[in-house]
C-alpha cells in the first residue's frame, strides 16, 4: 500500500467517524454506504443511479444505508485497513457462491424460476457475467442491439449462424436473443420462452402456426420447430435443416420399416415419382406442413 | 401509424423545449438523481436512404433484405425523468426504423418505484417470401414462381403493467397481440393436378393475462390465469372465367385437366385458457425448492366451404366432374399439462446437488365432417366423410446434477438424466395411410463439464454429453449420441480480449432401416481490441468455421430402390468492425466504422452472401452530428443462380441529442 493510500485512508477515516456516531442503527461491523462514497465516489455516484439503489434507501430489503455491503459483507474492518484482504470482492468469488448473494433477494422472483436448471447456472455463468451491477453501463441491457452483443459475446457459434442468408432479424436489432430464451432458466430445453403457459416461444410471433389442429403433424408438438427449422438461421430457404424440401421430409417419411425402434412417420410407400419436379417440392402440394384443420393428408 | 410518426417525429421539438429550472428541482433532497440533470435527454436519428436498384433477383432481395428507398426515422431513444417522482420516475421510449421499412419497433417503460411498472412493445415485420426453389414444380418449363409465397405485414403488440412492484405481494396484468395480413400465392389440389392460385391471408391473436407475486425473503409464488383468443380467415380464388391449366400440363386418360373458377374459404377461430402457478423457496440455508404447474386447453372450430369450376378428375374413383362444392366443419381440443419440481441442496460447502423432474403432457383430439358434392352434365355425386384424430404425448425427464468447487479456481460437475416417453397418433376410420401408431420414448444421459477460472482474466469450459436411446420418435431423432462443447475467454491486456467456443455433435443410429450419421462442428474466434481506451480505434472480429455432415437412408417412393439422404454443408463466416477516430480537434471529431461480415459455404447448397459497410458519423456541434452510411448486399448460389442478387444502399441523416 502506497503513503497516499495511507494518507486517504486516515482521511476518510477522520470523515466517516462522526457519521459512524450518527447513525447508531448500524449493525456491529458495517460502515454504511456513505463510508463507502468517501474512497469509491464514482462507484457509488453509479450505484445510486441504479436500480439498486433501493437496497440503500428502502428498508424493506434489510440494508437501509449500508446497500454496499448488501454485496460486498461488512466494511468496517475493511475501512480500519483498506485492504483487498479484508472485503469481499463478489467477481473473485465463485460463480455459485456470488450467484447465492444476487438470489438473496432475486432467487423469489418469477423471471427465475427454473434457475436451477438453466444451462448458465449449471455452467457456472455468474449473474455478474451480464449484469452490470455498479451501473457504469445499465444494470439490464434493453436495447435488442446491446442484449445481442452481449450473448454473442460467449455464444460466438451461435451468432455466426445470424449472419446466413436467412434468419431471424436479430443482426438488423429487429429481434433480440431474449425474445425467444430466458437467460435465467426455463422449464423448455434451450432455456426458451414459453408462449402462453407451456407452448413454446415460437407461437409468440407465429401464432397462425399454433393450432390445435384436428390433424396434427407430430413431430411440431414432439420435437418442436426445429425438427424442421434452423431457428438461428440456414442457408437454405424458410430455414430449413436441408437444402431441398423433399429430402427434410423423405428423411422421416422414409418408406423403409425401422426395427426392433419404432419410429413415427414410416409410412407404407406412397408413390411418388421424384424424378417429375412436381413431386421434388412436397410443400407444393402437402402445403399444411404445420398442422391441417381439415385434411388428413395435410393438402389443405 | 401516421399519428403514431408524426409524434415520434416531434419528439426533437419536444426536447429542445425548455424544462423545469434547476431552481424549480433542487428542493428534492431524497432523490437519489442529482435535481439539476435535465428531464429529457436522449437522441434521434433523422435520415434518408438511396437504394441503387438490385441486379438479379428482386424477390429474392426482398426475401432476404427488403430495405427501401426513402426518408427514414432510422431510430431514437429518450429518456424522460421526473426529479419530484409525482406521477413517474422515468418515462423511456425506444423506436427503430419507422417509414416504410421491412420492419419497426416502439417501446415504451414508465415506471414509478413501488408504484406501478409499464411496458407497451410495438413491432412491425414485413414478411416476404418468394424464393423459387422452395416450391416451383414449373422451373423446368422456364417458369419461376414460388407456389407457396407470401407478402405479409405481422404486427406485434405486448403491453403489460405491473402494480406495486417491490412489495411482496404484487399484481400484475398484460396483453399481448399478434396478428398477419397479406398476400401471396398458394396451390389448389385435386386428383391429378395442382393449381397455383392467388390467397389472402388475414389472422390475429389475442391473449390476455393477470396474476399476482407473492415474493417474501424466502419463498415466492406467482399464481396467473390468462386466455387467447384466435382467427384466421384463408381464401384462395381464381377468379371465373380464367384458365388455369395447373402443374400437370400431360392429359388424364385423353382429357385436359384445368380450373376455371374456384373459391375455397376457412373461418377458423380458437380459445384457450390457461392457468400457471409458479414457487420458489429457500426454506433452509443449504436448499433451495421450486416448482411449476401450467395447464392450457386450447380449442379450434373451423368453418371450410368451397366452389370449383373446371375439368376436374377424382383420382380415387377415376371420375372426371365439372364442379364441386364442399362444406367442412371441424373441431379441435388440446389439454396441455406441464410441471416440474426441482431442488437444490447444499450439503456441503463445496459441493451442491441439483435434482430436477419435469413431465410434458399433450392430448390433442380432433374431428371433421365433410360434404362434398360433385357435379356432372346434369348429375351430381353426393360425397361424405367423419374423420377423428388423436395424438397424444407424454414427456418426462428426471436429473440430476452434482457440483463441486475442487478449488475457488476450479469447479467440476457430473450429472445423468432420464428421459422417458410415449406418443401415439390415430386416424378414424381407418383409411390409406397408416391409421394408427404408438413409440417409445428412453434415452440415458450421462454428463460432466468443468469450469476453471485461474484469474479473472482468463476462463476455460468445458463439458461433454453422452446418450444412448432404446427408443425415439422420429429417425433423425437424438438416438447415440455425443455433444461436446468448450468455451475459453482470455484478456491479456485491459485493451485486448480474445474468446475462443467450439462445438460438436455426433449422433448415430445404426438401426436396420435408418443408418443415420449425423456429424457437427463448429470453431470460433473472436478479438477485441481497444488500444488506449479505443482513443484512435478498436477492433472486434470474429472467425467461424462450420462443417455438417449427415448421412441418412430412404427408400425412393417412385422406383421404390434404397437411396442415401446426404446434407453437407461447410462454411466460413466472418465478422468484423474497425472503429477509427480520426486526428481531430476539439470542434471536429469524425469517427469512421468500416467493417461487415461474409459467409460462404460449400456442400448441398454452396452459397455466399457479403453484406460490406461503412459508416461515418461527423459532431457538428454538441446537439448535431451528421452520419453517412453505406452497405453493400451481394447473394449468390452456385445451383439456383437465377436468386441471387447484388445492391448498394446509401444512408445519410442527422442525430439530434439533447
Amino acid at each position: 500500500m502506497t503513503q497516499w493510500h495511507l494518507v486517504l485512508f486516515g482521511l476518510a477515516a477522520v470523515v466517516a467517524a462522526p457519521l459512524w456516531a450518527a447513525d447508531q442503527a448500524l449493525p456491529p461491523g458495517y460502515a454504511g454506504s456513505d463510508t463507502c462514497k468517501i474512497c469509491h465516489e464514482d462507484i457509488y455516484n453509479g450505484f445510486i443511479k441504479s436500480p439498486h439503489r433501493t437496497v440503500d434507501s428502502e428498508a424493506q430489503h434489510g440494508f437501509a444505508g449500508r446497500g454496499c455491503e448488501a454485496c460486498h459483507g461488512p466494511g468496517q474492518m475493511h475501512t480500519e485497513g483498506p485492504s483487498a484482504d479484508n472485503i469481499r470482492n463478489p467477481a473473485k468469488l465463485t460463480s455459485a457462491v456470488a450467484d447465492k448473494m444476487c438470489l438473496t433477494c432475486h432467487l423469489n422472483q418469477p423471471t427465475h424460476i427454473g434457475r436451477l436448471e438453466s444451462s448458465h447456472a449449471k455452467n457456472q455463468i455468474s449473474c455478474t457475467a451480464c449484469h452490470k451491477v455498479h451501473a457504469s453501463e445499465p444494470l439490464v441491457v434493453r436495447k435488442a442491439e446491446a442484449t445481442n452483443q452481449l450473448c454473442a459475446s460467449c455464444h460466438l457459434n451461435v451468432w455466426a449462424q445470424f449472419q446466413r442468408p436467412f434468419h431471424h432479424k436479430l443482426p438488423e436489432s429487429d429481434m433480440s436473443c431474449v425474445d425467444c430464451h430466458n437467460p435465467h432458466g426455463s422449464i423448455r430445453p434451450a432455456i426458451l420462452q414459453s408462449f402462453a403457459s407451456n407452448e413454446p416461444g415460437c407461437f409468440e410471433c407465429h401464432g397462425d402456426k399454433r393450432g390445435p389442429f384436428t390433424f396434427e403433424h407430430a413431430p411440431v408438438r414432439f420435437e418442436g420447430c426445429q425438427a424442421c427449422h434452423e431457428p438461428h438461421g440456414s442457408a437454405n430457404p424458410r430455414m430449413l435443416i436441408r437444402a431441398n424440401v423433399r429430402f427434410v421430409c423423405l428423411e422421416c417419411h422414409a418408406n423403409l420399416p425401422a426395427a426392433p425402434v419404432k419410429v413415427a412417420g414410416v409410412v407404407p410407400p406412397a408413390f411418388h415419382d421424384l424424378r417429375s419436379p412436381v413431386f421434388q417440392n412436397c410443400t407444393v402440394c402437402h402445403q399444411k406442413i404445420h398442422g391441417s384443420h381439415i385434411d388428413r393428408n395435410l393438402l389443405k | 401509424m401516421k399519428a403514431l410518426l408524426i409524434f415520434l417525429l416531434s419528439l426533437p421539438v419536444l426536447a429542445q423545449q425548455p424544462v423545469a429550472t434547476p431552481a424549480t428541482t433542487t428542493g428534492d433532497a431524497a432523490s437519489p438523481i442529482p435535481a439539476t440533470e435535465p428531464a429529457l435527454t436522449g437522441w434521434i436519428d433523422l435520415g434518408y436512404r438511396w437504394g441503387t436498384g438490385v441486379a438479379g433477383s428482386m424477390d429474392t432481395y426482398r426475401s432476404i433484405i427488403n430495405l427501401g428507398s426513402g426518408p427514414k426515422l432510422l431510430g431514437t431513444d429518450f429518456t424522460l425523468s421526473d426529479p419530484k417522482h409525482r406521477w413517474f420516475d422515468s418515462i423511456q421510449v425506444r423506436a427503430d426504423t419507422w417509414g416504410d421499412e421491412p420492419s419497426s419497433s416502439l417501446h415504451v417503460e414508465a415506471k414509478k418505484s413501488f408504484v406501478y411498472d409499464f411496458n407497451a412493445d410495438y413491432r412491425d415485420f414485413a414478411y416476404f417470401n418468394f424464393l423459387p426453389s422452395y416450391a416451383d414444380p414449373l422451373l423446368g418449363q422456364g417458369i419461376v414462381l414460388d407456389e407457396q409465397s407470401f407478402d405479409t405485414r405481422r404486427k406485434i403488440a405486448a403491453i403489460s403493467l405491473d402494480i406495486r412492484p417491490g412489495h411482496w405481494w404484487s399484481p400484475y396484468v398484460g396483453w399481448d397481440h399478434d396478428s398477419s395480413a397479406g398476400v401471396g400465392a398458394s396451390v389448389f389440389v385435386t386428383g391429378g393436378n395442382q393449381y397455383p392460385v392467388p390467397n389472402t391471408l388475414r389472422d390475429s391473436t389475442d391473449l390476455y393475462r393477470g396474476g399476482i407475486r407473492f415474493e417474501k425473503p424466502h419463498f415466492h409464488v406467482t399464481l396467473e390465469e390468462g386466455g387467447t383468443f384466435f382467427k384466421s380467415d384463408q381464401s384462395l380464388f381464381q377468379n371465373p372465367g380464367s384458365e388455369n391449366y395447373g402443374n400437370v400440363s400431360s392429359p388424364v386418360f385423353g382429357q385436359t385437366l384445368d380450373l376455371t373458377s374456384l373459391l375455397a374459404a376457412y373461418g377458423i377461430g380458437g380459445s384457450s385458457a390457461y392457468s400457471k402457478a409458479f414457487f420458489t423457496a429457500t426454506p433452509t440455508s443449504w436448499l433451495d425448492i421450486y416448482g411449476q404447474f401450467l395447464y392450457s386447453q386450447p380449442d379450434s372450430n373451423v368453418h371450410f366451404q368451397q366452389t370449383d369450376v373446371g375439368n376436374l378428375y377424382l383420382q380415387s374413383q377415376i371420375l372426371f366432374y365439372s364442379s364441386e362444392q364442399e362444406l367442412i366443419l371441424a373441431a379441435s381440443a388440446q389439454p396441455h399439462t406441464t410441471g416440474s419440481l426441482g431442488a437444490e441442496v447444499r450439503p456441503m460447502k463445496r459441493m451442491r446437488l441439483v435434482e430436477a423432474w419435469m413431465t410434458d403432457r399433450l392430448h390433442d383430439a380432433g374431428s371433421a365432417s365433410s360434404i362434398d358434392t360433385l357435379m356432372f352434365p346434369g348429375s351430381s355425386l353426393p360425397l361424405s366423410s367423419l374423420l377423428a384424430s388423436t395424438l397424444v404425448t407424454n414427456y418426462s425427464q428426471e436429473s440430476v446434477d452434482v457440483f463441486f468447487d475442487a478449488s475457488q479456481k476450479l469447479t467440476l460437475r457430473g450429472g445423468y438424466r432420464y428421459v422417458w416417453g410415449d406418443a401415439q397418433y390415430a386416424f378414424l376410420p381407418p383409411a390409406g395411410l397408416v391409421s394408427s401408431d404408438h413409440e417409445q420414448l428412453r434415452q440415458n444421459i450421462g454428463l460432466g463439464s468443468a469450469t476453471y477460472r485461474p484469474t479473472q482474466k482468463i476462463s476455460v469450459t468445458g463439458e461433454a454429453e453422452g446418450g444412448a436411446s432404446s427408443g425415439v420418435y422420429f429417425r433423425t431423432s437424438l438416438y447415440d449420441y455425443q455433444r461436446v462443447r468448450a468455451q475459453a475467454h482470455y484478456q491479456p491486456l485491459p485493451s485486448l480480449s480474445v474468446s475462443a467456443d467450439f462445438t460438436l455433435l455426433n449422433n448415430q443410429n445404426p438401426l436396420a432401416g435408418t443408418y443415420y450419421d449425423y456429424s457437427s462442428h463448429q470453431e470460433s474466434l473472436s478479438l477485441y481490441w481497444a488500444p488506449s481506451a479505443s482513443k484512435i480505434f478498436d477492433f472486434q472480429g470474429s472467425y467461424t468455421r462450420s462443417d455438417l455432415k449427415s448421412n441418412i437412408g430412404y427408400l425412393d417412393p417412385g422406383t421404390l430402390s434404397q437411396q442415401v439422404s446426404r446434407y453437407r454443408d461447410n462454411s466460413h463466416t466472418a465478422t468484423a468492425l474497425i472503429d477509427v477516430n480520426w486526428p481531430h480537434s476539439k470542434r471536429f471529431a469524425p469517427m469512421l466504422a468500416v467493417g461487415g461480415s461474409f459467409f460462404i459455404s460449400s456442400g448441398s447448397l454452396p452459397t455466399s452472401y457479403y453484406q460490406p459497410e461503412a459508416r461515418l458519423r461527423v459532431p457538428l456541434n454538441a446537439h448535431l452530428s451528421w452520419f453517412s452510411e453505406w452497405r453493400y448486399y451481394g447473394y449468390g448460389e452456385v445451383f439456383n443462380l437465377y436468386e441471387g442478387f447484388r445492391t448498394h444502399l446509401v444512408t445519410t441523416g442527422v442525430r439530434f441529442t439533447r
